[in-house]
């Protein structure tokens, strides 16, 4: 779900850095890929700035294999690319990008024997996954989390905010110091959840009462539109409100404490990034292999600490949450809230929200 | 003679690769509809038709326009004074400042840009005058140094010559320095007013992403949306603009160029 527009300066960056980086140490050799499998190397496709600096390394010496990772900016993104014929062994989309290439016939079963580690995933994780891969043939959650706002404690009363909700986008008070994300599809989630409708509505009248919503806000408070420079925006206390993914909150929290986040009372969007395998990899046998690996404990706990983001490993997520993200509310986003939706791929919907979305933002100007 | 012609067949090569084959899928992707394989189009008008029948799109395409066309003239009513002192200074002088002014550029245009960003999130301007500060800051220089080059070529003697038949300084310059230096105008043009109206990182860093031009659209169509078929439809519209407003570019210089042949 993460987006970052930055991608293409650091991709080069993060492979070099995963490239020669050290391992964790921890990791023996347990297997020889191409004894085992017949092919020794895999093609990872994830989203940037989005796995722990050791979990290549660790792999590869565990397996003797060898990890080709690229990074992606979008799941649209990487669609297009998987549609023009790369061919990839692991890719890590999110919930509606996986229902998408499911129902296209892009994505090949799991081999469950070989997914030892699923058990470590907890089941509000499981939960979620469910409700696109109901059977859990095809996917094994990566990160997890949810869009709330991330607000200035000393500027903005917490009572306030969590008494409104998004509807704080409405009040003029904060013109000028709010930071909209940059983004169709979590923007119309904001409007139309606020207006206490389905963010997967198809309902004419909802969208456009939605796309009325956004405009009133524009209005109201003339926000900055961004992407990943909402992190550092927060971080120096540039603005007062922004709405943000909860990893990215965890983060701004743990390194500026007058920040505080709330996720609002008319629900938000709830979404998993998930590993799945295409159907045209070539070495599914260590790829799946890989999924595994990357699911286990000392992993995850890696990864989500460095990252921000929510583990789906139920152990290393009540290890970081007592412990290194201690009272980062953002790290363990609510799980349950019946007015929380997991977002649903509608190619319809993106095209009429697309025209729309280009009409909210020529509006402020 | 011949066998020197075989040493351009790398760049034909290069060019096929990388400029048109590109070109070919931007037109392919436009006239397709969405969700075709590799293999199998199916051929439509209609992103064309969504892009006119909606008054945003057309709309935008404007603003990118005039935008594009404020910031060349500025860049012209700033860069040909500057091109004109340096070209009046002492040559020492000369090499001096335009390396002052080609110095800027050899830092990446990105990075200046969010340097810019710094200075001005703070301040009170509106989001339109910050793209527009963006924009001419960073094309000035290739306008100014087109002018200049222009006006370096200018022999002196012309300028003595004019004095000479009784030209007080501003005939001289109406007459023979401008009228000398339009090639030069007409290249700064070029430089300036096409990057201009298809940029899109100026708009979004200053603009606080909420100041849409053209760029932006077609950005947004491929990254964010993922429809890239559209966003084909957005770039294509506008090729077919700039190559138009090439052309009367070209056709100006080429007026302008014959009545000094009178």
């Amino acid at each position: 779900m993460k987006k970052i527009s930055k991608a293409l300066l650091i991709s080069s960056a993060v492979i070099a850095m995963t490239g020669c980086s050290a391992s964790s140490g921890k990791t023996e050799q347990v297997m020889d890929a191409q004894k085992e499998f017949g092919c020794s190397t895999i093609n990872v496709y994830n989203a940037g700035e989005y796995i722990s600096e050791s979990a290549i390394p660790d792999f590869e010496k565990a397996f003797n294999a060898t990890v080709k990772y690229d990074v992606f900016e979008s799941n649209e993104i990487m669609y297009t690319k998987l549609m023009g014929g790369s061919a990839y062994d692991v890719l890590v989309p999110s919930d509606y990008m996986i229902e998408r290439l499911m129902s296209e016939g892009m994505l090949q079963k799991l081999n469950q024997e070989q997914l030892t580690n699923l058990d470590q995933i907890s089941d509000d994780v499981i939960g979620m996954r469910n409700v696109f891969d109901p059977a859990g043939e095809y996917a094994v959650p990566y990160f997890w989390g949810s869009v709330g706002l991330v607000y200035n404690k000393n500027n903005v009363d917490p009572a306030v905010i969590e008494e409104k909700g998004w509807d704080i986008l409405l009040d003029s008070t904060y013109a000028g110091r709010v930071y909209a994300y940059d983004s169709q599809r979590d923007m119309f989630m904001v409007a139309l959840k606020a207006l206490g409708y389905s963010m997967n509505t198809s309902d004419t009248d909802e969208i456009n009462a939605a796309y009325e919503w956004l405009l009133s806000m524009n209005k109201a408070i003339t926000p900055a539109y961004v992407t990943d420079e909402v992190i550092d925006g927060m971080i120096n206390g540039n603005m007062d409100i922004a709405i943000m993914y909860s990893g990215d909150a965890a983060y701004v929290l743990t390194e500026n404490e007058d920040m505080a986040w709330v996720e609002p009372k008319q629900g938000t969007n709830i979404w998993v990034d998930a590993m799945v395998i295409p159907s045209n990899s070539a070495c599914p046998a260590l790829a799946n292999e890989f999924i595994n690996f990357m699911v286990d404990y000392d992993q995850q706990y890696a990864n989500s600490e460095e990252i921000g983001y929510s583990t789906p490993n139920k152990k290393a997520a009540e290890e970081l949450s007592a412990g290194t993200y201690e009272g980062i509310s953002a790290y363990s986003p609510r799980t349950g809230y019946e007015k929380d939706e997991v977002f649903h791929f509608n190619p319809e919907m993106t095209k009429k929200l697309s025209d729309l979305w280009t009409r909210v933002k020529m509006s402020i100007n | 003679m011949k066998s020197f012609s075989k040493m351009v067949t790398p760049y034909l090569v290069w060019m096929t690769v990388m400029i048109v084959v590109p070109m070919l899928m931007i037109v392919l992707y436009a006239f397709t509809v969405q969700g075709n394989s590799v293999l199998t189009f199916q051929f439509t008008l209609n992103n064309f038709a969504r892009f006119f029948s909606d008054t945003v799109f057309p709309s935008v395409l404007w603003r990118s326009l005039k935008m594009a066309f404020i910031t060349t003239v500025i860049c012209i009513l700033l860069g040909y004074p500057a091109g004109y002192v340096i070209a009046r200074s002492a040559p020492n002088r000369q090499s001096v400042m335009i390396l002052m002014i080609t110095l800027p550029t050899w830092i990446n245009m990105l990075v200046r840009t969010y340097a810019w960003k710094g200075i001005l999130d703070a301040s009170v301007f509106s989001a339109e005058f910050k793209v527009y500060v963006g924009m001419v800051y960073n094309f000035l220089p290739f306008m100014i140094l087109q002018i200049y080059t222009a006006l370096s070529k200018i022999d002196p003697a012309l300028i003595t010559a004019a004095h000479d038949l009784g030209a007080d300084n501003r005939q001289t310059f109406l007459r023979v320095t401008l009228p000398l230096s339009v090639s030069g105008i007409v290249s700064g043009i070029t430089l300036v007013f096409l990057p201009a109206v298809s940029s899109f990182f100026i708009p979004k860093l200053l603009g606080g992403g909420r100041f849409v031009l053209i760029g932006n659209l077609i950005e947004d169509y491929f990254i964010s949306t993922g429809d890239w078929n559209f966003g084909s439809a957005i770039s294509l519209i506008m090729a077919v603009i700039i190559l138009i407003s090439m052309y009367i570019t070209r056709r100006l210089d080429k007026q302008t160029g014959e009545e000094e042949g009178d």
